[in-house]
């Protein structure tokens, strides 16, 4: 696909933010968050060299939402363009994984597709990955191959901008005026930097080398002690859940409004106490290392097995979130680590079977 | 247009049977027809409280109206339970699997059920006593705590008695005196049942416990893990395999389920909780 070069961002985007609500990083506090871009108030164009501390889906699939109005129906509100700038290939994947769950599927989740429709995705290279970083383990890479409209890789002089979608080779074509050839120097020099970010992510994983895909790791390990000994870290605050990008366990329930009911949406957490049980009071993962197994099992096992893709995609947003400071990576580690038993060979269940009272 | 899969199909109860001290029948009629295949369930919406699934347990045949029978259990079955004729309510559905009623033509059909768990059993056994010669006998063993807990009584003591290719043995684990049948949990009248085990299936309905124990003697009687099929009840709230709450193991209960035979979800241990 087409690929330009342009010395600033700001042009490009003040097209963009003409034609549709433009979200950019913002650089507070010692991390990136999503904030509108106006070009009336000269904001600065950061880049950010590694992902937004937010996750992606909640321009998808907002926290909450109305799902359905009745008795009678509405339809539901217009969705008007935008556009996220500063997304990493992490992130990018992780709108794969929606799109598995909420458009791909016998039913789809028509506020998802309307969202998903209107999105323009502006990705961007990741210069600098986080110590929490795990992507390259999880399929993922420093740079994003697809799955965005506009890619934009930082040069010295500029950025290199890559369409990856007939909606941004359309974007890149309307605004030809900007954009100048792309130096052959300009390429060799962001490839330099996507090898300089590879290496560091292999040395930030130095400690993490295994032979064995992921998957098999945690499901072998899954009657493993580890999850008790993770269960007793853990405060049950749901953080990783739902500062990850590809949970999507949401709740619904019900609201009256003056002459009318709406079934509401709303993030849910599987690592919650009372998430899986029932009227009768049957309480299946009643245990907290039964949960936080679960989590696990359908992080890593589960989704591959149902989806063929990753679910997890190794941003690491669950290791900076956690108050109680479990690293994920280091799970995998110990339970690779971990004498393999015929014991933990034989159950593929999701749950260690201990007794639960 | 994408069909939104959370907009509730409006309706409205008809009518409403006393079944027992904790149980009632709802006959609910949709402003528009559901098909539903026996052993699907619903999510019947009681407007601005909340929405509970439920497996109709009336015949197929019947779309214009269904009926649902629900046990006063959690916060929107007693809402439900204090509703009368005329309530609105909404229902989403239906979804999941059904029974694999075509496979099993020809064969024994043994059917284990307690309880509440008579609601989708009673569906079940319509859609077969309406083609009762495809079978080569229908089995029924249902268990309640006291006489006066079995649901459906018109039909269990009265008109499904009589009905050729269909037996039915009922037990109580507590009698009330005037009882006399037999006494005892409905494992303890399985055991002297002559099945043709190589041409049967088993299907089981009914408290945690009570599936856990009845699948436990149906293998050992011998049936083959495969052939038993069991309606799995669990936290299913959107019905279309996303939010997660009903994950059993790898199974979404509401998309790949309800109905699971032992041989799907044995090795998971948490089935019975």
């Amino acid at each position: 696909m087409e690929t330009v070069f342009l010395s600033r961002l700001k042009p490009l985007f003040d097209v963009i933010a003409g034609q549709r609500e433009l979200y950019i990083p913002h650089h507070e506090e010692g991390h990136f968050s999503f904030a509108r871009y106006n070009p009336q108030l000269h904001q600065e164009i950061a880049f950010n060299e590694l992902r937004l501390c937010q996750p992606v889906k909640q321009f998808l699939f907002p926290l909450r939402e109305i799902a359905a109005v009745f008795p009678d129906p509405v339809e539901s509100p217009v969705v008007k363009p935008f556009a996220v700038y500063g997304l990493k290939d992490c992130d990018l994947r992780s709108i794969q994984v929606l799109d598995k769950v909420f458009a791909e599927e016998e039913f789809c989740d028509p506020s998802y597709l309307k969202r998903r429709e209107q999105m323009l995705i502006i990705s961007s290279d990741c210069y600098n990955p986080a110590e929490s970083c795990f992507c390259t383990m999880m399929d993922g890479d420093v740079f994003p191959q697809q799955g965005y409209d506009l890619n934009i890789s930082k040069i010295k002089d500029g950025y290199i901008i890559q369409a990856g979608s007939d909606k941004g080779l359309m974007l890149l074509k309307e605004n030809e005026s900007l954009f100048a050839d792309v130096p052959h120097a300009a390429i060799l020099e962001r490839d330099d930097n996507r090898a300089q970010a590879r290496r560091q992510s292999e040395e930030i994983l130095t400690d993490y080398q295994f032979d064995v895909p992921v998957n098999q790791i945690v499901n072998n390990g899954c009657e493993s002690e580890l999850f008790d000994n993770e269960a007793k870290g853990c405060v049950e605050c749901q953080a990783c859940t739902r500062i990850c990008p590809t949970c999507h366990c949401f709740y619904l329930y019900d609201e009256k409004q003056d002459d009318y009911y709406q079934k509401m949406k709303i993030w849910d957490s599987c690592v919650r106490l009372d998430y899986a049980t029932v009227a009768g009071g049957e309480n299946p993962r009643k245990l907290l290392t039964n949960r936080t197994l679960h989590r696990l099992m359908h992080k890593f096992v589960f989704f591959l097995d149902r989806y063929g893709i990753q679910m997890c995609v190794g941003c690491g947003r669950c290791i900076d979130a956690c108050a109680g400071e479990s690293n994920i990576r280091d799970v995998l580690k110990k339970l690779y680590d971990e004498p393999k038993t015929e014991n933990n060979q034989k159950l593929k269940n999701g749950k260690k079977s201990i007794p639960t009272d | 247009m994408v069909k939104n899969p959370y907009q509730p199909i409006n309706a409205h109860i008809v009518d409403v049977i006393d079944e027992s001290s904790t149980i009632k029948s709802f006959v609910v009629k949709p402003d528009e027809p559901i098909p539903f295949k026996t052993g699907q369930f619903v999510e019947l919406t009681l407007p601005g409280e909340g929405e509970a699934p439920f497996t109709p347990s009336s015949s197929p045949n019947q779309s214009d109206q269904m009926e649902i029978t629900i046990m006063k259990a959690g916060r929107v079955t007693s809402l439900l339970h204090d509703c009368k004729k005329g309530q609105p309510v909404g229902i989403r559905g239906p979804y999941g699997n059904g029974y694999p009623v075509d496979t099993f033509t020809g064969k024994e059909v043994y059917i284990v059920g307690g309880g509440v768990g008579l609601a989708p059993i009673r569906s079940l056994l319509l859609t077969l006593i309406d083609r009762i010669k495809d079978f080569k006998r229908v089995v029924c063993r249902f268990g309640a705590r006291t006489p006066e807990d079995f649901i459906y009584k018109d039909t269990l003591f009265g008109q499904w008695q009589k009905i050729g290719g269909l037996e039915i043995k009922l037990t109580v684990d507590k009698s009330n005196g005037q009882w006399d049948g037999n006494v005892g949990v409905v494992t303890t009248i399985l055991k002297s049942d002559d099945v043709d085990i190589q041409n049967a299936v088993a299907v089981v309905c009914g408290p945690p416990i009570m599936m856990k124990f009845a699948s436990m003697d149906l293998v050992e009687k011998g049936f083959k893990s495969e052939d038993i099929y069991l309606s799995m009840e669990k936290n299913m709230s959107c019905g279309i395999g996303k939010c997660g709450h009903c994950m059993l193991g790898k199974y979404y209960v509401c998309k790949d389920g309800p109905v699971f035979t032992l041989n799907q979800i044995k090795e998971y241990p948490d089935i019975w909780d």
